[in-house]
């Protein structure tokens, strides 16, 4: 029986683990460690949330803090994966690519393509993303759409801290460049994790909850939230099929066919906003492989198309509810009648 | 109409010598600020008129940025006119501008450059007064001053204020001659015999190959090489003669070792053979198999073997604007009082 | 004059020679084809600025980075990258240095430490700053150069490369290539003071300013900052200045320039010609020395032209391979 531990001490030990196991690992960032050039002390945060406390006493000069300069310093992890080292870097909030989106979509994404297959960029970029932190507009996004969008990038998003260390030693380990999206939320989530390496492929959906009636498809903190609509469903005689996507590039839609294959109905839940959505992704891609076994409209729920608002009062309305999934459900079970 | 000239030189104090010894770099808008301290002192007492030696080093872009900001309460300046010619980059930009300004007949000219933007206005110039700023590396020949009390002296010589024997001094340079005279150069401040004989970035920080110093004068709180000479035996800017240091060779064995900085930050040991006087007009031949005559610290003419190289001391040979003079007349006469019963 | 006065020897010079030769010759070749319309998409060509790319990177081995610009053959040639596979390339025939996927303005070889020339200017500075990290790491004294011009030294991605060299104390050298113009932009009206050692200066580097087209002067400097460099001495700044013989990119009609400035710059500013006047007139290099290296020049060129034309296109299998390692 694995012991249990949070998502955010999973991340902690992918890192500490690999980081012994292979040299060429180093990482940066800003407050990574936190109190460098001052009269305190070292590893004053390790990391805005204490995410990486501890691993600067392990791995020393390994750890790197960054100026406040993320183009540089992202910039700098790429240019560093092209020499052959594995650089994971962090990138504090999603929120702030605007100031480095150049450095990963233009440049790690696209050198093994534009220099004929004759470059790898294999460098992580961890990141904070997703909203309940009532931490307001500039820090909450669900940005996974525009990296899923790019050519040449991986996009990973874990739901539990077994997923989470093994997805994250994969990506580490990855040749490519792997955006890996940390929900701040799920930090303090506990759950059993094998106090050794290993790694989970990327382009595997987990079916986290069978069922028949519907396919619930989502991924990072939504999963929990389908999960809890699940259970109301379940009191109701629906048996919902949950399925977490994990990795949203590569993304492994035949475990999403084959599900509405069987169930007929689908409920897409994503925390990204409406537009170009993972969830309009998904719909699109099973619409058009999968028309014949829709029994039901494909129903999307995600936050309203505006900024994440700061008040508790309406963070609370924006993020998508348990409740919004259930009555999603009903829509796409009831054949589009409200 | 009383004008002046003024070359600022935007790459003296850009060289190597940033690297290899942690010389300064005087910012662009720095130089500009000095160039704008000039042009309001000088206006303020009566400079209408100031021709400038055009650049594309920067300089005069963000000098045009200032003046096109207009006059103020606190600022105003003379006409600036650059001088009809296209910039290329080179010491030829400051030959030319000083031919200019020469023919156009200014009263003074002042320079913000090193030992050899001053050497090259020399070159070209030795009658119309020049008024030097700092802005080199070593700065042996200009004297480290605030150019607001620069313009203020140039003015007040420049308007007549001052006359030529109150304001300006005289000042020694060595005439450098190869083959009698098939090439010709000066140097304000010091010739040296370097074997060295690669002419390509200028400057020359490599004690090794140094044989022969030769100075006007010899100040003991210089750099550069000069200081080889300040440090065994000062002679001043206005003492007669100057200095002539041999260093130490096969021939002629170290009598001393000397310590001296001969680059910002970089004190050598260089071997010393022996060292004497300099009168004035009295050729010293040099002996030697070939290499370079780095003038005021800048490699600059090449010989071989068989070429016959001769220093001499010229006295007398240039006007300077004697900046301390001036202010000091300025105060004893009064110049600068204005009362309704002047 | 007796003797060699250069501190570089006669087959180093030869060899200075025909590099900045074949850059000048292969730049000149693309711009009649382009003309003609054998080539498709953009090229911005490097010549007239040899002298600065060859005194800089002869100095480097392969196990030393640079990160280039838009304006990149010369880097590319310049660090020994094959000018044939450059000109398949260039016509986006497989074979190609990138398979044809990358064109002119993507041109890469990271056998040779050819980071890519890049599209997006001021990107380079960082990404030589991770490289710069790696031979850190590495602690065999290589050192990474990051190469920008007057207009990219205005992108904040430049600036942030400063800083981070310098708090990193970083074996990068940043050098501006400044031809006078960013596009049509004069460098007069775009960069608020046109010093870029000043700007290194701010954030605690030094700086050197040469005349990029004196290969000697070019060459010396480097050759102090990058020794500096090896040694730990950590990162600076070297600004080149330089003339560009074409527009920005082939088409240009270059109306920005002044009435005789490409003459001027053709005859005066020259940096082959000033190269061959000191090599000859110091008696090291004669005339019909360099006139044979010229001929082979020429005809390598030729002979990648001709290949280039040969070579087969790529196909549709071709287009979505080497997106990734594995997915």
């Amino acid at each position: 029986m694995a012991r249990k531990i949070s998502m955010k001490q999973a991340i902690n030990e992918a890192l500490d683990q690999e980081m012994a196991r292979d040299p060429s690992v180093i990482m940066m960032g800003e407050d990574i460690v936190g109190g460098a050039g001052g009269n305190g002390e070292m590893d004053a945060w390790g990391g805005v949330l204490g995410v990486t406390k501890g691993l600067y006493a392990k791995h020393g000069d390994r750890l790197l803090d960054t100026p406040l300069s993320e183009s540089a310093y992202i910039g700098a992890a790429i240019g560093a994966a092209a020499c052959g080292m594995r650089p994971v870097a962090e990138l504090m909030f999603i929120d702030f690519m605007g100031v480095c989106f150049d450095q990963i979509y233009n440049q790690a994404a696209k050198f093994r393509y534009m220099f004929g297959g004759k470059a790898q960029t294999p460098v992580v970029i961890r990141t904070m993303v997703g909203a309940g932190f009532r931490a307001a507009a500039q820090h909450s996004q669900m940005l996974t759409p525009l990296f899923t969008h790019i050519p040449g990038l991986k996009v990973v998003c874990p739901s539990t801290p077994y997923d989470t260390k093994g997805l994250l030693i994969q990506s580490i380990r990855d040749n490519d460049p792997v955006i890996f999206c940390e929900h701040k939320n799920l930090y303090a989530f506990e759950g059993e994790v094998p106090e050794g390496l290993y790694t989970i492929p990327f382009g595997e959906a987990n079916v986290i909850r069978e069922g028949k009636s519907v396919s619930i498809v989502t991924y990072g903190l939504m999963v929990h939230r389908a999960l809890e609509a699940a259970t109301l469903l379940a009191k109701e005689g629906i048996e919902a099929e949950v399925i977490d996507l994990r990795t949203l590039s590569p993304l492994d839609i035949a475990t999403v066919i084959e599900s509405v294959e069987h169930t007929g109905h689908l409920v897409c839940v994503d925390e990204a906003n409406p537009r170009c959505s993972i969830a309009a992704d998904v719909s699109a891609q099973v619409v058009q492989a999968a028309f014949g076994a829709l029994r039901g409209p494909i129903q999307m729920v995600t936050p309203p198309h505006c900024p994440v608002p700061f008040s508790p009062a309406l963070e609370d309305l924006y993020i998508p509810s348990a409740a919004q999934i259930v009555a999603a459900v009903k829509r796409s079970l009831g054949g589009g009648r409200h | 109409m009383s004008s002046i000239g003024l070359i600022a030189n935007p790459v003296s104090a850009r060289d190597i010598r940033r690297i290899i010894a942690n010389a300064s770099n005087l910012q662009i808008a720095d130089r500009v600020n000095i160039v704008l301290r000039v042009l309001t002192a000088a206006h303020s007492l009566g400079v209408e008129h100031v021709l400038m030696m055009p650049d594309n080093g920067g300089i005069r872009a963000l000098l045009q940025r200032h003046l096109a900001r207009g006059h103020s309460q606190h600022q105003r300046w003379p006409v600036v006119e650059f001088l009809d010619m296209a910039p290329t980059s080179s010491v030829e930009d400051t030959l030319k501008a000083t031919r200019l300004l020469r023919a156009a007949g200014v009263a003074a000219i002042v320079v913000l450059g090193g030992d050899g933007t001053h050497r090259a206005v020399v070159r070209e110039c030795r009658d119309i007064p020049i008024a030097g700023i700092s802005t080199g590396t070593n700065n042996a020949f200009p004297e480290m001053r605030e150019s607001t009390i620069t313009g203020m002296a140039v003015a007040l010589y420049a308007t007549g204020r001052l006359s030529a024997a109150q304001a300006l001094s005289a000042n020694k340079l060595l005439d450098i001659s190869i083959n009698d005279g098939a090439q010709r150069d000066i140097a304000l401040v010091d010739a040296v015999i370097s074997s060295d004989r690669y002419v390509g970035a200028r400057a020359l920080w490599k004690p090794e190959n140094l044989s022969a110093v030769y100075l006007t004068f010899a100040d003991p709180q210089a750099i550069g090489l000069s200081a080889i000479g300040g440090l065994l035996h000062p002679v001043g800017r206005r003492d007669p003669g100057g200095l002539a240091v041999q260093l130490a060779s096969a021939e002629a064995p170290a009598t001393l070792r000397l310590q001296a900085p001969i680059a910002p930050g970089m004190v050598r040991t260089l071997p010393i053979a022996h060292w004497q006087a300099m009168p004035a007009d009295q050729p010293f031949d040099i002996v030697s198999d070939g290499g370079v005559v780095a003038l005021d610290g800048e490699r600059e003419l090449a010989f071989d073997a068989g070429d016959r190289v001769q220093i001499t001391l010229r006295e007398n040979a240039f006007p300077t604007v004697d900046v301390a003079r001036c202010m000091q007349i300025a105060a004893s006469d009064g110049l600068l009082r204005l009362s309704s019963t002047h | 004059m007796t003797g060699n006065p250069f501190p570089l020897g006669k087959p180093e010079l030869l060899e200075a020679y025909r590099k900045m030769r074949t850059i000048r010759e292969f730049e000149e070749r693309l711009h009649v084809d382009f003309g003609r319309g054998d080539i498709p998409g953009f090229v911005h060509l490097y010549a007239g600025e040899e002298a600065a790319g060859i005194g800089i990177i002869s100095h480097l081995g392969d196990g030393d980075r640079i990160a280039s610009t838009h304006r990149g053959h010369g880097h590319c040639i310049a660090k020994g990258v094959d000018p044939v596979a450059m000109m398949k390339e260039i016509y986006g025939k497989r074979g190609g240095s990138c398979e044809g996927k990358g064109g002119s303005m993507h041109i890469a070889d990271v056998s040779k430490g050819m980071m890519g020339a890049n599209g997006i200017l001021g990107a380079g500075a960082p990404l030589a700053c991770g490289a710069a990290l790696a031979a850190k790491y590495r602690k065999k004294g290589e050192v990474a150069i990051s190469f920008v011009g007057d207009g990219a030294s205005n992108q904040g991605t430049f600036l942030e490369s400063l800083n981070l060299a310098a708090v990193w104390n970083l074996p990068v050298i940043f050098v501006v290539e400044n031809n006078g113009y960013a596009e049509s932009t004069s460098r007069d009206y775009g960069v608020a003071v046109d010093s870029y050692v000043d700007r290194a200066a701010g954030f605690g580097l030094p700086g050197v300013t040469v005349d990029g087209t004196d290969f000697f002067a070019v060459h010396e400097a480097a050759g102090e900052i990058i020794r500096r460099a090896r040694s730990g001495g950590g990162p600076a700044l070297l600004e080149c200045k330089m003339v560009r013989f074409f527009g920005h990119f082939e088409g240009d009609a270059q109306t920005y320039r002044g009435s005789g400035e490409l003459d001027d710059i053709r005859a005066n500013q020259d940096c082959l010609r000033k190269f061959a006047a000191a090599v000859t007139s110091a008696g090291v290099i004669t005339a019909g020395e360099l006139t044979a290296i010229d001929h082979q020049v020429l005809g390598l060129i030729e002979h990648a032209v001709v290949q280039a034309k040969a070579a087969p296109l790529p196909t549709a299998a071709d287009l979505t391979t080497d997106v990734y390692v594995s997915y």
